[in-house]
């Protein structure tokens, strides 16, 4: 049980905007989709550090991260 | 290696992992830096892979910087020591040299040499990139002398002011009062001077930083590559900290990187009058290349309008 990151994709589509992307430690994981104007995390890959969190919470209050149970469907 | 090495014949594709096609198709190997460059990271499939760092470790995110922002990532070697950022930058798709614990700017002196000789006509980059034991305290004596005699690489030394790696014991780099494993009173010694030991030893190019702006990140890390491919030895100091040693939340690493870069790691640019010159003219020609880049790009759009 851990907890990995999750993008409201509709939220953050409302910003043009790729700053979480660029401060991930993890290669490959947090990702940007140019059509969608998105990011979007590959789940089996996050460690669950909540960098991109900071990034978009508190750098740029935008809350469109959040921290959620690996695997849970609501 | 090069860009025709890398290359895959078409109807060779299918045969090879998947990975290593994407790579080729979708990785930065012979792309530019706004096709694919720090800027736009997450957007192309990077060099580094998976990689056995901690969560949340700033050093893996300063190696995936790095990895974004080389010039030339088909042309260049790596080459690092033991420590955590072996275990990031190994699983790079550029090739990496492991030598012995503190050799690697003595391996990279004779590989650039060697280089220089068996590819007169073409530019290889070597870049070492080794934690604080490995550049500063074990190391210390074959870091020093390869910038003495002046070897035209550039040396990237991440510090995470201790050995994490080993468990936590104090470095050279560790600043007074740090308390750690083999200081557990607090550390009596001042943090070494490592800019000022480059300074001292004649590197040509020198920056101490926090690398929390990636855009004065990726612009130091190119201007380190293209000073050593012609004027001498480069050194970037850049502090990647160790959240598990140092106690940092994750979530807060960061900011922690933002206010050492207003402390300790305050960034501080120094480079001789030649690598001025170099610098200048090489992002005065990048600069030409991407306002022509634009131009045709422009051209072409309204052609299809």
């Amino acid at each position: 049980m851990y907890y990995v990151a999750k993008v409201n994709s509709d939220m953050c589509a409302e910003y043009k905007c790729n700053t979480c992307t660029l401060y991930c430690p993890e290669a490959n994981t947090l990702m940007f989709n140019k059509d969608g104007n998105t990011s979007w995390v590959d789940e089996d890959r996050c460690k669950g550090c909540a960098l991109c969190v900071y990034v978009c919470t508190d750098m740029l209050d935008r809350n469109c991260i959040t921290m959620e149970m690996a695997g849970h469907e609501e | 290696m090069s860009l025709a090495y890398i290359t895959p014949s078409e109807r060779f594709k299918k045969y090879l992992p998947k990975d290593y096609v994407e790579l080729i198709d979708f990785g930065p190997f012979g792309k530019t830096q706004e096709e694919a460059g720090p800027g736009n990271m997450g957007q192309f499939k990077e060099l580094m892979e998976e990689h056995p760092m901690c969560s949340g470790c700033w050093m893996a995110y300063y190696i995936r910087l790095i990895f974004a922002a080389l010039p030339c990532p088909e042309e260049t070697v790596t080459i690092g020591t033991a420590g955590c950022g072996r275990l990031a930058i190994s699983q790079a798709a550029v090739p990496f040299i492991y030598g012995n614990y503190g050799d690697q700017n003595a391996m990279a002196s004779g590989l650039t040499r060697a280089f220089r000789l068996r590819f007169p006509d073409k530019t290889k980059d070597v870049l070492t990139i080794a934690g604080d034991g490995g550049t500063m305290d074990i190391g210390f004596s074959m870091t020093m002398h390869s910038w003495i005699r002046g070897e035209r690489f550039t040396t990237i030394m991440l510090d995470n002011e201790v050995y994490g790696n080993t468990g936590g014991q104090s470095s050279g780099m560790s600043p007074k009062g740090a308390v750690l494993k083999m200081a557990p009173m607090g550390k009596d010694f001042e943090k070494m001077p490592a800019t000022d030991l480059a300074k001292a030893a004649g590197c040509v190019y020198i920056v101490r930083m926090s690398p929390t702006n990636i855009k004065q990140a990726a612009k130091v890390i190119r201007r380190a590559i293209f000073v050593a491919r012609e004027v001498g030895p480069t050194f970037i100091h850049a502090y990647t900290s160790c959240n598990i040693e140092y106690s940092i939340p994750t979530e807060d690493v960061f900011a922690d990187a933002i206010e050492l870069g207003k402390g300790r790691f305050k960034f501080d640019e120094y480079m001789t009058d030649e690598a001025k010159i170099v610098i200048e003219r090489v992002e005065g020609e990048e600069k030409v290349a991407r306002k022509a880049r634009k131009a045709a790009k422009v051209a072409a759009a309204e052609a299809v309008n």
